[in-house]
């Protein structure tokens, strides 16, 4: 006699959510760079646009920064940083 | 039906089965989600009876899981139950532990991806303790009870299946502790000197809760000598005030185990659990030098500790922002003079009380509960 599996994990109800396009071309694009406010994120994200910015001469540079790192960023503040750039750098640095 | 050899376990409605020369214990315990200690297996009979303790109905939704948000019915939490060994009757409490860490101020999400090694730390109050079975004596954080031990066992499988908390995957903890495996108590409200935790916080006597806290693991305070609150609460304060706890750096909530002669002692000569409170608020803590080290690193703000805080080489910061933020219980064996100190995971979640079943709280007529009694 086969035996039965009890499943204890559930389901998980999601939709599919495709990747916005990636960016051909870094040049002239508004950078935003969202700080998670970790630790040492902030100083990740200071190498990382210094480090872009050899090569790069971006349209802008707008920093911004979650309330808390323990939790997703407001909904305004994705709306703000999509309406608003062309590219974001998001960085965790514990 | 399938006669698939074992695999990974499909939807429910897709249902999994294996062939009979499968060891079930064995198959269960090689899945991912496992905690590494051998399991109950499941049968139909035995997870009927835990969803018929939960009220019938096995696809209700209690509540979804986070990180990965496993929609867990109450077949699915009954399988949980099963798994860990726990009896039908430990289900209330179990449901109503995972129901209280779904609630969005527990921020379970973070809880379980973090670097931390919080763990949620169940605390049972109420006649159900004893209906039940539970330790809230001797030993009480140790093996050697069924209730206690698969309570928190059967909470922590959730954690793994429905909430996908896997180590490596979405369980980010850098070194994790014991209490991850099974971390509940019950309060020993015959033997505290005070109103049970939750009828200070107003509910009834005859109800019983659950209380969830994010915690560290338990810490010693050993005290022989100390015959006043001050010398038992002085020893506590030296255990909260190190700079190297989440709470330090981050604030938040702590809870405080004070052993049965720790607790009668302070309570004969007056004390109250709001006064031994404040005796720990006010004087467990740091020098915001000491939190930054004197700025030896770079200039410091610390922007998880409370804005009021002045930021002066000698100011005092409070190991927590606010008296009740210490989460007081009495605990543990009629003999010995030890206590411990519990340290939280930070200001990024609150700690979480719940009725088990359908108790409510209500204002209590006086200062500390004491009048419900």
């Amino acid at each position: 006699m086969p035996q039965r599996i009890f499943d204890p994990c559930g389901i998980v109800e999601a939709s599919a959510k495709p990747l916005a396009p990636r960016a051909q071309d870094l040049a002239g694009k508004r950078l935003a760079v969202l700080d998670n406010t970790k630790w040492n994120g902030a100083k990740l994200l200071d190498a990382v646009v210094a480090r872009l910015s050899q090569d790069v001469r971006f349209a802008q540079v707008n920093r911004y920064k979650k309330e808390t790192f323990t939790k997703p960023a407001a909904p305004e503040l994705l709306r703000e940083i999509a309406a608003n750039n062309d590219l974001a750098v998001i960085a965790i640095a514990d | 039906m399938a006669e698939a050899a074992a695999a990974s376990v499909k939807a429910p409605g897709d249902e999994l089965w294996v062939r009979d020369d499968v060891d079930l214990a064995e198959w269960y315990l090689a899945q991912p989600w496992s905690d590494g200690l051998p399991v109950i297996v499941p049968t139909e009979e035995k997870v009927a009876d835990v969803v018929e303790a939960l009220g019938g109905e096995p696809d209700f939704v209690e509540c979804k899981v986070p990180p990965r948000m496993g929609s867990l019915t109450r077949q699915v939490l009954a399988i949980n139950i099963v798994l860990a060994g726990a009896k039908p009757e430990y289900a209330p409490v179990v449901r109503a532990a995972l129901v209280a860490m779904a609630d969005a101020r527990l921020n379970l999400n973070a809880l379980q991806a973090s670097t931390h090694m919080a763990a949620p730390l169940v605390i049972v109050n109420g006649p159900i303790r004893r209906s039940i079975g539970m330790n809230a004596g001797c030993n009480l954080f140790g093996p050697g009870n069924r209730a206690n031990a698969t309570i928190g066992r059967a909470i922590r499988l959730v954690m793994l299946t429905a909430g996908g908390g896997i180590a490596g995957e979405l369980d980010k903890a850098t070194l994790g502790h014991p209490g991850k495996y099974t971390y509940c108590i019950a309060e020993n409200e015959e033997q505290s000197p005070w109103a049970p935790y939750h009828v200070e916080q107003g509910y009834r006597p005859e109800d019983s809760t659950v209380f969830v806290i994010p915690a560290e693991a338990p810490h010693s305070v050993t005290n022989h000598v100390a015959n006043d609150p001050q010398g038992i609460l002085d020893s506590m304060v030296s255990a909260m005030s190190t700079i190297a706890s989440n709470p330090a750096v981050a604030g938040g909530a702590c809870a405080v185990i004070l052993g049965v002669e720790h607790a009668k002692m302070i309570a004969a000569h007056g004390w109250r659990r709001a006064d031994v409170r404040a005796y720990l608020w006010s004087n467990a803590g740091n020098t915001f030098g000491e939190l930054s080290f004197n700025h030896r690193y770079g200039k410091v703000y610390n922007r998880s500790l409370p804005i009021w805080c002045k930021r002066e080489p000698d100011s005092f910061i409070p190991i927590v922002a606010r008296p009740e933020d210490i989460h007081l219980f009495v605990a543990g064996g009629a003999a010995g003079r030890f206590s411990a100190f519990i340290p939280g995971w930070g200001n990024y979640a609150t700690p979480v009380l719940r009725p088990i079943d359908s108790a409510q709280a209500t204002a209590a007529n006086c200062i500390d509960g004491t009048c419900a009694l």
